[in-house]
């Protein structure tokens, strides 16, 4: 995951030459576009290791709450994400010439609330995924639509916070990535036991 | 209708329009050995895994000692199901598998009960290899004691003796025979019927999504054979 947004970050570098202007007119974008691709990756395997042996089933069976199995799996993907984006972070600033900043901080605020949104959805559509033929295929395209909203928001708060803007401009976008997380984390508890059913 | 043991309430299953079980109803009594017979495509694993609380009836219901195992966890917790599938990780050893299963029922003492599964399937020597390096009779014994790791009052065998050669599938009829004395009940299906005519009490068979016989059942496997054979035709 870490290796494919490195790669992603290193064509957006050469195809724009990166840096100087740059970091604020599609600096934000290329970072996001570098960590939702990563995700995917991520999301398309968080239910391999049960799709082996249909290890899913034994977890249904188990006595707890299914959605716990949701939590586990977002949990996972959420670190695995926040990993990515933290490895990722000092080649973005390398590439866009960017010096380290107060910015970091709400950077970083910005950056776990974004992966909570995918990770919250992105586990959802990849349980739903996990059992059709096409899911390599399907993920992203039930997935890049539902997350829009959020990716939009999180495009907008990064470019807030690299401008150094972290005023009242950039909490309604927090708000609204805070919204997105947490009403798909409840919709997916809810939904979660038919998402993985057959 | 009996309050303690598995009902099966007038239950249908759809795949789309294809209607995997059409309305059975079923009664199966604490202590019970039942043989799930029927020819391929006949249900038997749809009903297996409807009983085990895996998937959802499209009508009607499965009860476990009164209970829905799709909201009840504590009627999930009755079950033990040995699946076609090992409903293992590969990339676990035998002793991780156990231990992390032991860990989702929370069982006490847990070492003490992967030590005791392992042995009575003939696989502590092999407690640290990866389940990717086993054979296939190895695999089904290791899901043997995932099933029954956790101690089920219900267990739930499909097709149990596949891939297992004669020494383990006799340790497997002996363990099924204590285990019915025990008063467990056991639901299996099988095409095997030298192992499952002595052990079991009742036959149920299903044709087409339907049960279509249900009988106390004492007798050889030639004779199960013979009562058996006039539902044998052949895939839907």
């Amino acid at each position: 995951m870490s290796f494919f947004s490195l790669l992603v970050l290193l064509v957006f570098n050469f195809s724009f030459e990166l840096g100087g202007a740059a970091l604020h007119e599609i600096g934000p974008g290329v970072l996001w576009s570098a960590f939702v691709f990563a995700c995917l990756l991520g999301l398309n395997r968080s239910f391999a290791d049960e799709r082996e042996n249909h290890s899913l089933d034994a977890l249904l069976m188990a006595p707890g709450d299914r959605g716990a199995i949701y939590l586990g799996k977002m949990a996972a993907n959420l670190i695995f994400l926040l990993a990515v984006e933290l490895i990722c972070l000092p080649f973005f600033a390398l590439f866009f010439n960017l010096s380290p900043g107060f910015f970091i901080l709400p950077l970083l605020g910005v950056l776990v609330l974004g992966s909570a949104c995918l990770s919250a959805a992105g586990t959802l559509f990849a349980a739903l995924s996990s059992t059709m033929r096409l899911r390599e295929l399907l993920l992203p395209l039930l997935l890049l639509p539902i997350i829009l909203p959020a990716l939009i928001s999180c495009v907008k708060a990064t470019g807030l916070v690299l401008d150094n803007q972290f005023g009242p401009a950039l909490y309604p976008h927090l708000k609204m990535l805070a919204v997105y997380a947490i009403v798909f984390v409840t919709l997916s508890l809810m939904l979660f036991e038919y998402a993985i059913e057959e | 209708m009996p309050d303690d043991g598995l009902v099966i309430e007038n239950t249908s299953k759809l795949f789309a329009s294809f209607a995997a079980l059409q309305s059975v109803h079923l009664c199966i009594e604490r202590g019970q050995f039942v043989l799930l017979a029927g020819a391929n495509g006949a249900g038997k694993s749809t009903l297996l895994r409807l009983m085990a609380g895996i998937s959802r009836p499209s009508s009607g219901r499965v009860l476990i000692d009164g209970k829905d195992p799709q909201r009840d966890a504590t009627a999930r917790s009755a079950i033990g199901f040995l699946s076609h599938h090992t409903l293992l990780y590969d990339d676990l050893s035998a002793e991780e598998n156990l231990g992390f299963f032991a860990r989702i029922y929370a069982l006490k003492n847990p070492q003490q009960k992967i030590d005791e599964a392992l042995k009575q399937v003939g696989l502590s020597s092999h407690r640290h290899r990866r389940l990717r390096t086993f054979s296939r009779g190895m695999r089904q014994r290791l899901a043997l004691a995932r099933a029954t790791l956790h101690q089920p009052v219900i267990l739930l065998l499909d097709e149990p003796f596949t891939g297992l050669d004669q020494p383990a599938r006799t340790a497997l009829s002996e363990q099924l025979c204590e285990l019915k004395q025990a008063g467990h009940t056991c639901i299996m299906v099988t095409h095997n019927l030298e192992e499952g005519a002595p052990l079991a009490n009742r036959l149920v068979v299903l044709r087409k999504g339907c049960l279509c016989h249900d009988q106390a059942w004492e007798g050889s496997a030639a004779d199960l054979s013979a009562t058996c054979a006039p539902f044998w035709d052949g895939l839907r």
